[in-house]
């Protein structure tokens, strides 16, 4: 039945019909009927093949005939046109010469006997081969004959072989037996067809008419049969696909029903690899999805942090970016290129345009955030006794005082917005580890890394916002330094709150366990896990030694499942090394949050209101301009990306380095028109 | 207080975000989840943001000098 399929297919593709790409569900189909109904349509298409070309090579054949009657009745018309002039100047010559008219008549008797017995063949030769044709018969004859040869100006179709070929019509006239039978061999020799017919004029305008009538009977007789074939290969394509997968899947089921480990028709490939990962986006998710992308691909069915990624990137962009006015420069831009957006999709962009577009949404979300990050931390316009209810307090600014208490602000917004981040990361690993059902990765690998990660930063993070509570003048900085260096000493004026002795010598005991916590367990929970396989597979080894092929596929799992215990154990231990080291950089690159509103302060100050300060209409031109360039130039082209590579950075190593593996690939969809290399089945 | 009050208002702003896009965006339970989610995430940014500004500013231990002289 695949044999036919591919019949059917291979017809198909000469024919031009495609087969339909669509299967339709069609659940009814039974294997009994489906080989009887391919039985019957491959004999229905060979039959129809065959009559075709039985039709055709007749059709040819008399389109050849035809040419053959017009061109031998133009030679018979053109001859007799010029027997009646030679009559003509015969009598002509006989009036004038009256001596010598007896000659001329015996002449003319002894002509008139010998066209009485000639014969005479007609019909086509190839035109490269006319010359010798004519050169030979010429020479078999030994010169007594006539031979007129008339050139057709198109290609004729060649019933033999089906080409177009150049070809003349010929015809010869001879006498005796002896002549005609050398001739026709030599018109055999050369692959001259010949045709029958008559000197007659009224007889040749009928041959005529009744060759016409049949080539137009037989051209519709086989336009018919070409619909008629057409029709039933679109009838095959329309079920074509369905009946191969209906097939397959058939001797799939054949070959495991059987038992047999030999697969009697093809062999089906059993892998271990992970599925592909495939995640729905629009037009505006999908660029997230490709920051997250980046990194890595998720491997099947884990968690995606393009989710959260949404907002957390543009709001870490806009911490670090934080001003409203440049945010608004931001907004105009991302609106202007959503604006054209239509006609930007359709039309060729140069590299930086095109990533700039790309990512639209992104500079959207990020303006926005910038817009908001930038009045919570920069201005405000009301004015009240109590604590500055939205902002930073603007008496603040141009005081001695500003620099040190935006830089401690700063400092320490950092370090709770990049716990608050590793936290979440650390959270997404124990849904990642919960939905695999992996309790390994849920007790010995969760849990400490939130012990460790709360016990050290996380109290930091605690301490902040009780020293900004309760206003203590504590030195955070000799106090965590001391945690470490000196546990039991006393905390002195340190101390923010009563039992902090206490509490830190219980949390630095929690952090110090929580490392061997993350680094010992696994491997030998592994290295049992496996032992327990093993000996499963040793049990089954034993039951199954009559059978020497089940016992080699048993032993091949067996070599490609090993367990190599140092190997797991290395890698436990870099990889604890890693949270550990990372859980301290991390926080410490958290600080790039200071960086922007420096230099928009230096520009503000020392260019425009310098300029300003001269009372000079030039100088305040030429100001406004270097703090126009200066703005576009350096803070919005060149701070953002800035801005916008430490926010990525922060992304990948704070966030998805915490429970991200990343070690998947995309997904392809299937399609019909890759399964030519499936058909050597 | 004023902590506290501003907190609330945070929360209402975030559930009454949440009902807006849960109506005017109603395209079944996936995407659903997936916009709650991000209005809820931008809530608690928006919130911490200003929590942390407010908090910094609270008792200050670097008060203001109004006079440069100093």
């Amino acid at each position: 039945m695949a044999r036919r399929l591919r019949l059917f297919k291979e017809q198909m593709t000469k024919a031009g019909v495609s087969p339909s790409m669509w299967s339709t569900r069609d659940d009814h189909f039974d294997l009994e009927h489906l080989e009887v109904k391919l039985e019957e349509l491959e004999a229905e298409l060979l039959e129809i093949n065959a009559n075709n070309e039985k039709l055709q090579h007749t059709y040819n054949e008399l389109l050849e005939y035809k040419l053959v009657l017009e061109k031998v009745g133009e030679l018979f018309s053109s001859a007799k046109n010029k027997a009646v002039a030679h009559q003509k100047e015969l009598e002509f010559q006989t009036t004038v010469e009256g001596s010598i008219d007896s000659p001329l008549l015996l002449e003319q008797e002894e002509t008139t006997t010998k066209q009485i017995k000639l014969g005479f063949i007609g019909g086509l030769v190839h035109r490269e081969k006319s010359i010798p044709f004519e050169r030979i018969i010429f020479r078999a004859a030994r010169g007594n004959l006539f031979l007129k040869q008339g050139v057709i100006e198109h290609p004729v179709l060649d019933p033999l072989s089906g080409e177009m070929v150049h070809k003349n019509v010929f015809v010869v006239f001879y006498s005796g037996e002896r002549v005609k039978s050398k001739i026709l061999k030599i018109c055999d020799a050369f692959g001259a067809n010949r045709y029958a017919f008559s000197n007659d004029s009224s007889k040749q305008f009928q041959t005529i008419r009744e060759v016409s009538g049949r080539i137009s009977e037989l051209k519709a007789t086989i336009d018919a049969a070409l619909i008629h074939r057409s029709t039933l290969l679109q009838t095959i394509g329309y079920h074509h696909g369905q009946w191969r997968l209906l097939i397959h899947k058939v001797l799939q089921r054949a070959t495991m029903d059987c038992s047999s480990q030999v697969v009697a028709i093809f062999q089906v490939l059993e892998t271990t690899e992970s599925p592909p990962t495939y995640f729905c986006t629009n037009k505006f998710t999908s660029s997230f999805q490709e920051i997250v992308d980046a990194y890595g691909i998720a491997k099947y069915q884990e968690a995606n942090p393009g989710v959260y990624t949404v907002v957390t990137f543009p709001f870490l962009f806009a911490v670090m970016f934080g001003d409203w006015g440049h945010g608004i420069c931001l907004l105009l831009a991302a609106l202007y290129l959503m604006i054209r957006e239509r006609k930007f999709a359709s039309q060729k962009l140069g590299d930086i345009m095109e990533m700039a577009f790309g990512g639209r949404y992104i500079i959207m979300m990020m303006a926005l955030f910038s817009i908001y990050t930038g009045d919570a931390s920069t201005t405000g316009f009301i004015k009240v006794r109590s604590t500055y209810p939205f902002g930073v307090d603007p008496k603040c600014h141009g005081t001695r005082s500003e620099l040190p208490f935006l830089n401690s602000l700063k400092m320490k917004m950092s370090i709770l917005l990049g716990v608050s981040q590793m936290n979440l990361g650390i959270i997404m690993s124990y849904f990642n580890a919960k939905y695999f059902k992996n309790n390994i990765n849920i007790w010995y690998q969760f849990v400490p890394q939130i012990i460790f990660l709360n016990s050290l930063f996380g109290y930091l993070s605690l301490l902040i916002i009780i020293k900004w509570s309760t206003g203590s003048q504590a030195d955070l900085y000799h106090l965590m330094i001391y945690t470490f260096l000196s546990p039991t000493d006393d905390l002195g004026e340190n101390q923010l709150f009563v039992g902090q002795k206490l509490l830190q010598l219980v949390l630095l005991l929690l952090a110090v366990v929580a490392v061997p916590w993350m680094l010992l367990p696994k491997p030998f929970l592994l290295k049992k896990q496996h032992q327990e396989r093993h000996q499963g597979q040793s049990y089954d080894l034993l039951c199954g030694t009559d059978d020497t092929l089940e016992s080699e596929s048993q032993s091949i799992a067996h070599d490609h499942d090993e367990f190599d215990f140092s190997e797991v154990f290395v890698h436990q231990l870099i990889h604890t090394i890693e949270f550990v080291l990372g859980a301290v950089s991390n926080t410490a690159s958290s600080l790039r949050f200071l960086a922007h509103s420096e230099l928009s302060s230096v520009f503000y100050d020392k260019v425009l209101l310098l300029a300003w300060g001269y009372n000079n209409t030039i100088v305040l031109i030429i100001g406004i301009f270097v703090f126009i360039c200066a703005t576009v130039g350096v803070l919005l082209l060149m701070e953002s990306p800035s801005a916008f590579l430490h926010a990525l950075r922060l992304h990948w190593v704070e966030y998805q380095n915490k429970f991200y593996e990343g070690d998947g690939y995309k997904f392809f969809p299937f399609s019909f028109t890759l399964l030519t290399d499936e058909d050597e089945l | 207080m004023g902590f506290s009050v501003t907190t609330l208002i945070f929360a209402v702003i975030g559930i009454v975000a949440s009902l807006c896009t849960r109506i005017c965006f109603n395209r079944g339970p996936s995407a659903n989840l997936f916009h709650l989610t991000l209005v809820l995430t931008a809530t608690t940014c928006c919130w911490m943001m200003w929590a942390i500004v407010y908090l910094a500013q609270m008792k200050p231990l670097i008060v203001p000098i109004l006079s440069e002289g100093e």
